[in-house]
């Protein structure tokens, strides 16, 4: 006799539909997420100046981004620098997450104090990395690297002033503070490998190579090509390391597609360019992205 | 007949390869896998350290099998074995003869798995030794010691196929790609999973994975196979046939086998030697039937049999066994054996089915509790006085809870057990034609 009653109450009419639960997300993205991006899709088909109210639709920014001469250079050092960063940080967080858990497997002590350490570059900002990086390739005589080299009869070399070794530097730099994230990724998956995989090929006789090709490996490519996805999305917005340690040069040396952009809007005022490079920046992104889901195994996608 | 040539390298030809379809090759010293394929197409070497035989016919296959090689007999040495300060085995010596079939049965925590791994090599023991033919393994790494594991979730490489699961262990053999797979479908075809051989293992059923496991195991033709309860994660129907095959298998391709389990059916069915462990202790080593019969101890009556043995507490008084209230006669032959523990409390143990019901008022009264029938027989729980007892009877035995009845107690087939230590008193020889039913 109860049920009729219960049945019209408020609270159960609501599992009827998706809808309801589905509107704060959709409202909180909305205005988040993809407001902003209509905006920036908007402003790159104006002539928008950053101080300059008076704005009308054209396809001068657009066209200004497609011919500028330094569009190609600015996209191979953002191709050199994200490739470069997301290996390293992949292959560095590979392999600090395999000591980790080696380490742990053979019960030593300090794995926790380890990983404290990695992640602890992982939670300093940007910018401050920049500088930290700045300070440590400096080529004063207080640059702590060139003075280490000195004492060990090496000559200081030009990190950050000789085009050639500025990349090499800011490369360096993102793939320090990057490992963090990448090493607790991958360690998370190597520990969901059953360990008695392992036990199975120690009977089998494999080596330490086998077992890595065999059974590590193949496990941890779905983790791995996550990560690849996420940390390439995270290397290719980055500007701020940059920002702060070569400033993008020195010249273009350095400059990236996103640090190009930020410069383009808060160098130069150019609104409608800096967000046609944005939209620039993340068409690449999204096409990377189903580049690499596309290696994903079936059913993971 | 064959004949076995010695080559240099200590390996063995056999001639003329055609006529000893079932003579057993491969890598290892121990009868492998006949490769009948390639008999017919390439001479037969056996790489079985045969030194000792030299060149010589061979009376048949199971001669071949009789003279391969030395024994692989494994031999456990007071091995103990701690975790921190817990300890988990205490002192185990065993010898497993070759081409046995040996289980280790006992509770969950008594100490048979990490036994096992202790001989696999995938743990190392606190103190003792491990000998594989008299040679100390100890320091040897598992893949060394060319066993063989079957794991409890089977283990199998999730990103190969089932035909690289099994090839697995030829992956730095000498043989020729060609060979290798021959090897594989021997194995697969032994198995019955030749269907299945390009499958992955997420695509397999628990049996089928098993069956993998198993092939996986069998073609690097180890000295020693170890099975780390292979069955426990299949379902009642598929453990029973898994049973008969891991048994079939053996009596195939006979090689020395250590096979834990907590399943005393498993132990009873399988093994041609069963070894009861308890909190890091062998309780008795035996055959199946030794174990049953003849417990030595309390903890082995109790642990096997369905349902449990019946432990009674009992008095040695003037030649006859006081329980409670009551006093049962026992027959002659039990007085000879019982001369020296006259006034000690013992624990009578009897299995539910040396309990006969009868429905005259001589014997034993009980009254029962409950009546289960199994369809093949019906087991009776009944109590006497604070006396709990299972008697198994004939399935159309037709008893409602609550009714009176007699129990005949079958004790020359009974084992008495010093309550203190728990051991079995030596028995009277066996007089089963003279039980007190007939006399």
């Amino acid at each position: 006799m109860t049920r009729p009653a219960r049945r019209a109450r408020p609270a159960t009419r609501l599992t009827s539909g998706a809808l309801p639960w589905l509107l704060p997300a959709l409202l909180m993205l909305g205005m988040f997420y993809l407001y902003p991006i209509a905006e920036a899709l908007r402003l790159a088909f104006t002539d928008a100046r950053l101080f300059d109210q008076s704005t009308s639709f054209s396809l001068a920014s657009i066209a200004g981004v497609a011919g500028s001469a330094t569009l190609g250079t600015i996209l191979r050092n953002t191709l050199v620098y994200t490739v470069a960063s997301v290996l390293g940080q992949l292959a560095l967080g590979l392999f600090i997450a395999l000591l980790v858990v080696r380490a742990e497997r053979a019960r030593l002590r300090g794995t926790l104090v380890l990983r404290t350490i990695v992640l602890a570059a992982w939670v300093i900002p940007a910018i401050a990395n920049g500088i930290i990086w700045q300070l440590l390739l400096s080529e004063a005589p207080f640059g702590a690297i060139n003075s280490a080299l000195r004492l060990i009869g090496v000559s200081p070399v030009a990190w950050l002033s000789d085009p050639a070794n500025a990349m090499t530097s800011a490369v360096i730099a993102t793939i320090w503070q990057g490992t963090a994230y990448s090493m607790i990724l991958l360690y998370a998956a190597l520990k969901s490998i059953d360990p008695v995989l392992y036990e199975a090929a120690a009977i089998d006789d494999a080596t330490a190579m086998e077992r890595f090709w065999f059974i590590t490996l193949p496990h941890m490519r779905p983790a791995l090509l996550v990560n690849a996805i996420l940390i390439k999305i995270m290397t290719l917005n980055m500007f701020d390391t940059i920002l702060s340690l070569t400033g993008g040069g020195p010249g273009r040396a350095t400059e990236v597609l996103s640090l190009f952009a930020y410069n383009t809007v808060f160098q130069s005022f150019e609104l409608g360019r800096g967000a046609a490079l944005a939209m620039l920046l993340l068409l690449i992104s999204l096409l990377l992205t189903a580049a690499l889901i596309l290696l994903l195994p079936r059913g993971r996608r | 007949m064959c004949r076995f040539v010695c080559g240099n390298d200590g390996s063995i030809n056999v001639r003329p390869p055609a006529v000893c379809p079932t003579i057993v090759m491969g890598q290892g010293r121990n009868p492998g896998l006949c490769h009948t394929p390639f008999v017919a197409q390439h001479e037969l070497r056996i790489n079985c350290r045969l030194h000792e035989i030299g060149t010589g016919d061979l009376a048949g296959a199971a001669e071949t099998h009789g003279t391969c090689g030395a024994l692989a007999q494994v031999e456990l040495k007071q091995i103990s074995k701690s975790f921190g300060a817990t300890d988990v085995l205490h002192e185990i010596s065993l010898s497993v003869p070759d081409r046995e079939f040996t289980v280790l049965v006992g509770p969950s925590g008594c100490g048979k798995s990490t036994l096992l791994r202790i001989v696999a090599g995938l743990e190392s023991a606190s103190a003792g030794e491990i000998l594989f033919d008299g040679r100390a393994v100890n320091e040897l790494s598992p893949g060394q010691r060319n066993v063989a594991m079957v794991f409890q979730n089977y283990a199998l490489y999730p990103h190969l196929s089932v035909a690289s699961n099994i090839g697995f262990g030829l992956r730095r053999s000498k043989l020729s790609r060609t060979q290798k797979r021959a090897a594989i479908l021997d194995v697969a075809r032994l198995l019955e999973i030749e269907p299945l051989l390009s499958r992955r293992p997420s695509a397999l059923s628990g049996g089928q994975r098993q069956r993998v496991a198993m092939g996986r195991a069998i073609i690097r033709d180890p000295d020693v196979f170890l099975f780390d309860e292979p069955l426990s994660n299949l379902d009642a129907r598929l453990r029973m046939q898994m049973r008969a095959e891991i048994r079939a298998l053996h009596r195939k391709l006979p090689t020395t086998t250590l096979y834990v389990t907590h399943d005393q059916i498993e132990a009873m069915t399988m093994a041609d030697r069963v070894v009861v462990m308890n909190a890091g202790r062998i309780e008795q080593i035996g055959t199946p039937s030794e174990i049953y019969n003849s417990p030595r101890t309390k903890f082995v009556a109790g642990f096997i049999g369905m349902p449990s043995m019946n432990m009674i507490d009992a008095r040695l008084e003037d030649g006859a066994l006081a329980v409670g209230a009551s006093r049962l006669a026992l027959s002659s032959n039990w007085h000879a054996a019982l001369a020296g523990h006259k006034d000690r409390n013992l624990v009578l143990g009897l299995r539910p089915e040396h309990l006969r019901l009868r429905t005259d008022s001589t014997g034993l009264p009980a009254v029962v509790d409950l009546v289960e029938p199994t369809g093949s027989e019906t087991l009776i729980y009944l109590h006497h006085d604070a006396l709990h007892l299972c008697a198994r009877a004939a399935p159309e035995t037709d008893l409602r809870t609550g009714a009176q009845v007699y129990l005949d107690l079958h004790l020359d087939r009974a084992v008495l057990f010093d309550a203190q230590s728990g051991l079995a008193l030596p028995r009277p020889e066996p007089t089963f034609a003279t039980s007190g039913e007939l006399a």
